[in-house]
């Protein structure tokens, strides 16, 4: 009885030493961005200057009005044409379903440095070069297989028979999915959409290959700017980065259990 | 199952196409053929485009077994993702096994959502964080100097151990994730009836938990040690002159030597030994499956 | 082997109580049978005996040693879990091997108590198989070997038959009954079926609320229940009440009904009379032979339930629905509607006081 009381708080003051570890350089950096000294020095003297200074860096704007654009339209995009496949996977049988879905891990699975640059090559040798149109090919491809993913979980729950009973009541194909299937999977669709959103504007790997100096989103601004020097400017951009990108998942936690308890 | 048309038909077929071809056509696009271009490429002299003269050759191919150099970088990042995946195995296992079995009820699943929280934060601004904790005179540095009564200097800022810590802190929640997931499935009956059976603690660990968790613990090392090996920006950044591995080697090509041919080469040797540590890993994979 | 006795156990979760003062003494060799309905508290006394929860207060012991702070994989026990808890990653063999190879006994000892124990079982020769290649019913077979291979001073069951079908649980219900007497171990045994307790037990503790109702061998409680509970818990009853005349009741509307020796309360106080329904007989109410000193009742059928060797037939008397059970002989068959009388003797009457 008194092991596993002992043993149970040792666990507990364990997961607080990771949670500290995966926090505190996190609280740190954003502190950091409220201190005054543009070295980072202290004593701690509380500013707001360095966001005020953000409003004023036109290159940081441009790029973070063009991660939201990108990541906004690539949400629409990857829903859309993710759920649709989702469905299509779950209702019908044909050869060659399971290799369908085995081509959805590569593009999770293989290092965003090697998808980036094959898609570097491969834009350039088309013809479709750098940009923001570039970037978003690449960033619709890889939230993609996420959303399929998500969607077709959500549809795993999804009883068949409900599907038929809606048939035998007389819907056809389009009533029955917008009535019955839609609604069931909303969740799942909502959580896709919220991984697509996240994963590109989060997304630097490929970006970073696939932009051109103008046309570039924040993370690629933000590590250019790491590499010229740290500034307290950087803290102020990457709070709120950081901020909206954790907001985002707790938002999606509500929709899509990570527990695997069904 | 789900098999309202009959099973495995043409009709089958007939009906998905239009639902599945938009997707998978932008897969195809954006994914399968820059994937099969960078082959291709690789075995060229120069990119055909701009009018340059251009032909087939292995010489890319060579170089990566002539130069020492990049066998090396191959090798020093083969190190650094097996170093990563191991602390990521250390710190990661026991957090998942104690969300899983110890902790229960709400208090589980608000902290389990805490430990994987940061992973879908943007990896660049966590990676940026360290940089403020680490360098001489950060945070490390001033609050050990606090504490201690004689002084040291902690400046782990563009080391090997900086890349390590950067990279353990980016991937740990991965471990975290598909370990708790295998463990959680464990049935607690069957703790309870090794226990019955006269195991201590020590032996269910070792011969019941572990095995039952493996697929876990590989899936999230597969997880972690693959992006680890192709990892370039958190070696730049944190590495500084000491980051060089494999992976800022081809980032060079790309965007400062512009040598894409042998960069295109240098990314596919990449992904055949990522190929090959996925196919490893596949078949405890599917086991569990 | 070793009788286990606990005495005046309690255990709370929060404001819980799970066990009240709960004391039974389980005997050497017997095979006991814990019934009572979900949240009686019948599995909580099982962990408890098992060692996976200590109680708040009370005596446990094994073979005369206390153990209420001993944990479990120290106890000497053995115990078959409701979903079986196979180890996945195991052969059977292996599984049945566990518990003697974290004891460390050797490679030689193990692979042959293995195949002892797997005979015993009838599965001698599905040691190399893995569990998700097995029926419910050997996955049963080989949990309890794997219970029992370790030679353990107890048996436990939780529920055990529970996941299997109708056929196959009467199977293991005697497969069960022949290994206990064969190796002679203390067996207890959860279970909310009435029916699995009766048939397979020498003794039945009934359980309600975190406490013991009765406890006893199976015809002792069916044949004199000393509460309304365990009256209708095991068995079906007719449960008549009124005021008590000392051995026997008074209805409200007068009628007197006369119990069997055995009870008596003070006359006045509130009491009620139990019947089994197979216990009473039917008849129309003309030209009927009632008993002398027999106990009558007049009413009307209400429905009659057919289930082929028996019928069961509904009569109201009075505001209340009593059940009689008769069977299939094929004189009479009374139809629905029809005025009948019921008559049985005292000694098929149990008198109760009121709880």
């Amino acid at each position: 009885m008194a092991t596993t009381r002992i043993l149970e708080w040792i666990g507990r003051l364990y997961i607080g030493l990771l949670l500290a570890f995966l926090y505190l350089p996190i609280i740190i950096m954003a502190l950091m961005s409220f201190n005054a000294s543009p070295f980072y020095q202290l004593p701690f003297e509380w500013t707001t200057e360095w966001y005020a200074s953000l409003w004023q860096n036109d290159q940081l704007i441009s790029a973070t009005w063009n991660s939201l654009e990108i990541a906004i339209i690539t949400t629409v995009i990857s829903v859309v044409l993710g759920s649709a496949a989702s469905l299509a996977l779950y209702r019908y049988d044909f050869p060659g379903k399971k290799f369908l879905q085995a081509l959805l891990f590569p593009p999770i699975a293989i290092p965003w440095l090697i998808t980036g640059t094959a898609m570097l090559i491969f834009f350039f040798g088309v013809g479709i070069g750098r940009g923001l149109f570039a970037i978003l090919l690449g960033h619709v491809a890889l939230a993609l297989p996420y959303v399929i993913v998500v969607v077709s979980a959500r549809l795993q729950t999804f009883a068949p028979e409900l599907e038929e009973a809606a048939r035998s009541l007389g819907a056809n194909q389009w009533q029955v999915t917008r009535r019955v299937t839609l609604p069931w999977i909303m969740p799942g669709v909502i959580a896709g959409g919220l991984f697509a959103f996240a994963v590109s504007f989060d997304q630097f790997v490929v970006s970073y290959f696939l932009s051109t100096p103008g046309q570039t989103t924040l993370p690629v601004e933000i590590y250019a700017a790491i590499r010229k020097g740290f500034t307290p400017e950087i803290n102020a951009v990457s709070t709120i980065i950081i901020v909206v990108s954790m907001a985002l998942m707790l938002l999606t936690a509500r929709f899509f259990k990570f527990g695997g308890e069904k | 199952m789900a098999g309202q048309v009959a099973i495995g038909s043409r009709s089958g077929l007939r009906s998905a196409l239009p639902l599945l071809l938009p997707a998978y056509l932008w897969l195809t696009v954006a994914i399968f053929l820059p994937l099969s271009a960078m082959v291709f490429f690789s075995f060229m002299t120069e990119l055909p485009l701009s009018g340059k003269a251009w032909a087939f050759t292995l010489d890319n191919y060579t170089a990566f077994f002539s130069q020492g150099l990049y066998l090396t970088l191959l090798l020093a990042s083969l190190r650094l993702g097996l170093e990563v995946t191991l602390w990521c195995i250390v710190i990661g296992y026991p957090a998942a096994y104690v969300l899983a079995k110890v902790l229960k009820g709400r208090s589980r699943e608000a902290i389990f959502l805490l430990v994987i929280l940061p992973f879908w934060s943007n990896g660049l601004v966590r990676i940026f964080s360290w940089a403020m904790v680490l360098r001489e005179g950060g945070i490390l540095d001033t609050a050990l100097n606090a504490v201690l009564p004689f002084k040291i200097n902690i400046d782990l800022m563009y080391s090997y151990p900086a890349v390590i810590i950067g990279l353990v802190h980016s991937y740990v929640p991965y471990m975290v994730l598909t370990c708790y997931l295998t463990l959680q499935a464990i049935d607690d009956s069957l703790i309870e009836a090794g226990r019955s059976l006269g195991a201590s603690r020590l032996q269910m660990l070792k011969r019941v938990i572990i095995p039952l968790s493996m697929p876990g613990l590989v899936a999230g090392a597969a997880l972690i040690f693959v992006p680890v090996v192709g990892s370039f920006m958190e070696p730049r950044i944190l590495g500084g002159r000491t980051g060089t591995f494999y992976g800022t080697v081809i980032e060079d090509q790309f965007v400062a030597v512009f040598n894409w041919p042998l960069g295109a080469a240098l990314s596919f040797i990449l992904l055949a030994v990522v190929l090959a540590i996925l196919a490893l890993a596949a078949p405890v994979l599917r086991r569990a499956a | 082997m070793a009788g286990v006795q606990v005495s005046n156990v309690s255990r709370s979760f929060g404001a819980h109580k799970a066990l009240d003062d709960v004391s039974i003494d389980f005997a050497d060799g017997g095979f006991y049978a814990l019934l009572g309905p979900s949240g009686s508290g019948k599995t909580t006394l099982l962990r408890q005996i098992a060692g996976f929860d200590f109680p708040d207060s009370g005596r446990i012991a094994i073979g005369g040693e206390s153990v209420e702070r001993v944990p479990v994989e120290k106890r000497r026990i053995g115990m078959v879990f409701q979903n079986y808890a196979l180890f996945p990653n195991m052969s059977v063999a292996d599984n049945v091997a566990f518990g003697l190879s974290v004891r460390g006994e050797a490679k030689a000892v193990i692979a042959a108590e293995v195949q002892r124990a797997l005979d015993l079982v009838q599965l001698g020769k599905l040691g190399g198989r893995r569990p998700h290649q097995l029926s419910g019913g050997q996955r049963q077979r080989v949990a309890l070997a794997r219970a029992i291979v370790t030679k353990p001073r107890v048996l436990l069951l939780d529920e055990p038959l529970g996941a299997l079908d109708k056929a196959l649980r009467v199977d293991m219900q005697i497969e069960l009954k022949r290994i206990q007497r064969e190796i002679g171990i203390t067996t207890i045994f959860v279970t909310h079926d009435q029916e699995e307790a009766l048939t397979m037990s020498d003794r039945i503790g009934i359980l309600r609320d975190g406490r013991l109702v009765q406890e006893g061998p199976p015809e002792e409680i069916y044949d004199s229940p000393k509460s309304e509970f365990a009256a209708t818990f095991l068995g079906d009853a007719n449960i008549l009440r009124g005021d008590s005349t000392g051995n026997g009741i008074r209805l409200a509307d007068g009628t007197t009904i006369a119990a069997g020796a055995g009870v008596s309360l003070a006359a006045g106080t509130k009491a009620s009379c139990a019947v089994r329904p197979e216990r009473i007989r039917i008849a129309t109410d003309a030209g009927s032979t009632v008993q002398a000193n027999g106990n009558v009742l007049r009413g009307q059928v209400s429905k009659r339930i057919f289930a082929g060797n028996n019928s069961t037939y509904f009569v109201e008397r009075d505001g209340q629905t009593l059940k009689v059970i008769v069977q299939n002989t094929g004189i009479e068959r009374l139809a629905e509607g029809q005025d009948v009388m019921l008559s049985w003797s005292p000694e098929s009457t149990v008198l109760i006081a009121a709880s």
